[in-house]
């Protein structure tokens, strides 16, 4: 770390809780002068929400923030704005239907001490492009520019507002490689005039491209910092995905019967219509765990996604007990024998609204229904059934399910998929955002329904995780598998090689 | 979900009926706070106006309550507005605005007086039912046009249900113009319906009919459907977690049109409570605000038929008493749809203040006992 250079932005035990989250725990980091440091770290891992407290946007409960060695309290964007604080944001505040220098002097009133005058605005706006190389033309209408000079404009906008530290969240999703070196470029120019540079990643390769040191967060807390001469591909791998390698192996494995899932030669198409599985196979038997390790976003979601029906692939079949599985059906894989445990348990496997009894019946109403009405008195049995095995804690089974806590919540998705996964158990992120009492109930019941017979199929960003649960792993990069390695041949070293796409191949 | 495992102490009962169990008396008795609000800004500007509230308030209840024509009166009031309620609650229920309450009851009315009109020598047992069914089909058919619309091109089903209520009007227009003239052909409206097409009154010489009895079964039916099937529970599951549903594998383009098509025929029923209950014809633009009221009414019972019920019958009280309140004193009619407009604009600041304390208790929850309970 290079603490010798005064720091520009210091960060001290800043922790913000949302209900049921610890989104930052305790996270202190400093940045100097004339420095790029990159946040790196998993979604979901609370840089998203470091950055919002720096930018005023959250408050945080507890921590301060200093600027140029004083604490500041930052209670809007426009407090941040006045401290030198910009931020391009990963999706853009632009007015489409406007000009560029309209943008960017948007909000600024002339008590800010410019007089609000096109021209000069424009003027301003072309010497500020020439010397970072950001060149727009001001005229021209947001709606008829690229994404990436759409991000120039956001940068532009900052600058204008005398911007010395940028925080930028994710800036290269959205760019091309060619526009994402120019990006890096005006970073480096802007950095050697003394400016501070704060940019959020989970591509390794970006900082080593442009930054100077790195801080990776995992779990809300600070995981780790790193002076990037110093530092490793997998050295920064194992601090994203876990490092506290205490392999506190499961139960092993008892034998493994016949092939439960067979995926041959899969494709599937990303949201933006990019190829985020390219003709990927593997198999899971009856009685075992395949873990897949990767750092999110290699298209573990999306494979995730087709087994349980919820996304239509390219091309590649699906085999379930040997049969072939309709492809984007969501009833056809659970009638299939497919459960699902989706990361975002709030979005996706549940209705918060709902009772717990309701919730435990979400996917099988015909199984608790005759003639189209419900079976009360099936639902509440099945309900007191499964609070019971399962240990969730709620107040009644006509409690909603808002009022429980996220472990008992995760309970009660596990409960129903469970029942509904007779022979598949597809489990994406399944400790997310839990405590570790909580996670490590949900760890016992899959090995628990693996020791049953059943196939587990298990998608996790944390290294510890999969290495813990899984009786293979497969580690995933860009759509394909890399590797696979039997738990016992498994080691921090090999798959944090894969993980980074391999040596000289980073992501 | 009914009211299981709880004791059934009586505001325990009632707590689970309106679907507050889970929150405090306080919150449970929200609405109430908000009407007693709406009553007192609706008062304050009575006193702008010179005029004495508690005296206005005092004969507007004397008014309601003062014989038994006019309290049958607020029955049959209220008998349309649990009807246009229950189909807004209904599609709220699901997410889905339907503005539309309007025009599907045109259409109901005009549907029922038409059937009336083509078979007066029916007897009433045939002639009745055939009303009713021809007007919940009718409002069912001119809501389902907006669920379908919203199911096959996602379209705005707020304003595509609004929008056609405008077109519902013109037709109405066109229709008591037209093919449904009064023989006379002086103004625009209908002959008046053949006595076999009257629904009969409970109290005779009021206009209490037989018609609320079946707005309260029409109720019933909802409560039924929306707690007690598997499309409502599809239903209530689509309104409230859309992924979620889907995710489980539940179709939602058919629940959108599903709704519009039960919401509708529940206004498109209001068409025949009034035509063939009160008014006994139809008349060109007849009970303009129906439909509006129904919103209202909706939002002030919580979207559950009960509380739709219990609403309608205060809206009821209200217009009767208000009416009498403004023919024998010199405050403006007006006041009394400021009121209402009151009493809702009340209705929907305690919505956000309940969000704001159920996002502070959770908080709290957060804060105390993290995620391990």
């Amino acid at each position: 770390m290079e603490f010798s250079v005064p720091s520009a932005l210091a960060l001290r035990g800043i922790t913000k809780a949302f209900p049921g989250v610890l989104a930052n725990s305790d996270v202190t980091l400093s940045v100097g002068e004339g420095e790029v440091r990159a946040l790196l770290g998993e979604n979901g891992a609370g840089k998203s929400t470091l950055v919002k407290i720096l930018y005023g946007l959250y408050q945080p409960d507890s921590g301060s923030i200093e600027v140029d060695g004083r604490t500041v309290s930052i209670r809007s964007p426009r407090d941040a704005m006045t401290l030198g604080i910009g931020m391009i944001h990963q999706h853009f505040t632009l007015v489409p239907v406007h000009t560029v220098w309209e943008n960017i002097v948007l909000g600024l009133a002339p008590a800010d001490g410019r007089p609000l005058s096109r021209d000069a605005a424009a003027a301003e706006i072309d010497a500020l492009g020439k010397k970072y190389g950001l060149e727009v033309d001001p005229f021209a209408r947001i709606d008829q520019l690229s994404v990436g000079m759409q991000q120039k404009v956001e940068i532009l906008k900052a600058l204008y507002r005398r911007a010395r530290i940028l925080v930028l969240d994710e800036p290269t999703a959205v760019l091309t490689p060619g526009e994402a070196e120019n990006l890096f470029s005006f970073l480096r120019e802007f950095r050697s005039s003394g400016n501070t540079v704060l940019f959020i990643t989970h591509k390794l390769a970006e900082v080593f491209a442009v930054a100077d040191s790195v801080t990776v967060l995992r779990g809300g807390r600070n995981a780790g910092d790193f002076g990037v001469r110093d530092a490793s591909e997998s050295d920064l791998v194992t601090c994203m995905v876990g490092r506290e390698l205490v392999l506190t192996k499961g139960k092993p494995a008892g034998s493994t019967g016949n092939v439960v899932l067979d995926v041959r030669a899969l494709s599937i198409l990303g949201d933006r219509g990019n190829r985020v599985v390219d003709t990927l196979s593997l198999s899971v038997r009856e009685g075992e765990i395949l873990g897949i390790a990767g750092v999110s976003g290699n298209g573990q979601e999306e494979l995730a996604d087709v087994l349980c029906g919820l996304r239509i692939p390219e091309s590649g079949e699906i085999l379930l007990d040997g049969r072939p599985v309709r492809p984007g059906i969501p009833e056809a894989a659970f009638h299939a024998g497919t459960g699902y445990i989706p990361a975002d348990r709030h979005r996706e496997g549940l209705v918060l609204d709902m009772t717990v009894e309701e919730n435990l019946i979400l996917k099988n109403l015909s199984a608790y229904s005759r003639f189209g009405f419900l079976r009360m008195k099936k639902i509440r049995e099945n309900a007191e059934r499964l609070i019971k095995q399962f240990g969730i804690k709620t107040p009644s089974p006509a409690a909603k399910v808002k009022g429980l806590s996220g472990g008992n919540q995760q309970k009660i998705v596990a409960a129903r998929e469970i029942e509904a996964g007779s022979r598949l158990l597809v489990a994406v992120q399944p400790t997310r955002g839990l405590d570790l009492g909580a996670a490590d109930h949900v760890h016992r019941t899959l090995l628990d329904e693996r020791d049953r017979g059943k196939a587990v199929f298990l998608v996790s960003t944390e290294l510890s995780e999969v290495l813990k649960l899984s009786d293979r792993i497969a580690v995933i990069f860009r759509g394909r598998i890399l590797g696979e390695f039997k738990r016992s041949e498994a080691t921090v070293e090999k798959i944090g090689m894969l993980l980074a796409g391999g040596m000289g191949d980073a992501a | 979900m009914s009211a299981p495992g709880t004791k059934k102490t009586a505001s325990g009962t009632i707590r689970t009926l309106v679907g507050e169990r889970d929150n405090s008396l306080w919150t449970a008795l929200f609405p109430l706070w908000s009407v007693l609000l709406g009553l007192a800004a609706g008062g304050l500007l009575m006193l702008l106006l010179d005029h004495n509230p508690l005296k206005i308030y005092g004969d507007l209840v004397s008014y309601a309550f003062r014989d038994i024509y006019n309290i049958a009166d607020i029955f049959a009031k209220a008998t349309p507005l649990i009807l246009t309620g229950l189909a807004f609650a209904f599609a709220f229920r699901a997410s889905l605005f339907n503005i539309g309450a309007q025009g599907q009851f045109y259409l109901g009315a005009v549907a029922a007086a038409a059937c009336a009109l083509a078979f007066p020598q029916l007897p009433s047992i045939v002639l009745l039912p055939l009303c009713a069914l021809a007007a919940a089909v009718a409002g069912s058919l001119w809501g389902g046009f907006a669920g379908f619309c919203k199911a096959r091109f996602n379209a705005n089903e707020f304003l595509v249900s609004m929008m056609s209520t405008y077109v519902a009007v013109a037709v109405l227009d066109f229709l008591v113009r037209g093919p449904l003239r009064e023989a006379k052909g002086e103004y625009p409206q209908t002959d008046v319906l053949a006595e076999s097409a009257w629904i009969p009154s409970v109290i005779p010489g009021t206009r209490f009919h037989w018609g609320f009895f079946l707005a309260l079964a029409v109720a019933l039916i909802a409560w039924i459907i929306l707690w007690k099937t598997t499309l409502g529970f599809r239903i209530r599951a689509v309104g409230r977690n859309r992924r979620a549903a889907r995710f489980a594998g539940m179709n939602e383009q058919r629940i959108f049109l599903a709704v519009f098509l039960i919401s509708g025929a529940f206004a498109g029923l209001a068409g025949f409570m009034e035509v063939n209950g009160v008014q006994r014809m139809v008349v060109q633009g007849f009970n303009p605000l129906l439909g509006s009221e129904g919103i209202g009414i909706a939002i002030l019972g919580n979207a559950h038929p009960v509380g739709v019920v219990l609403s309608a019958l205060l809206f009821g009280a209200l217009k009767v008493g208000g009416i009498l309140v403004t023919q024998t004193s010199t405050i403006p009619s007006s006041i009394i749809a400021i009121l209402e407009g009151f009493v809702m604009l009340f209705v929907v600041l305690s919505y956000w203040l309940q969000h704001r304390i159920a996002a502070a208790r959770a908080r709290r929850r957060a804060s105390e006992g993290g995620d391990s309970r």
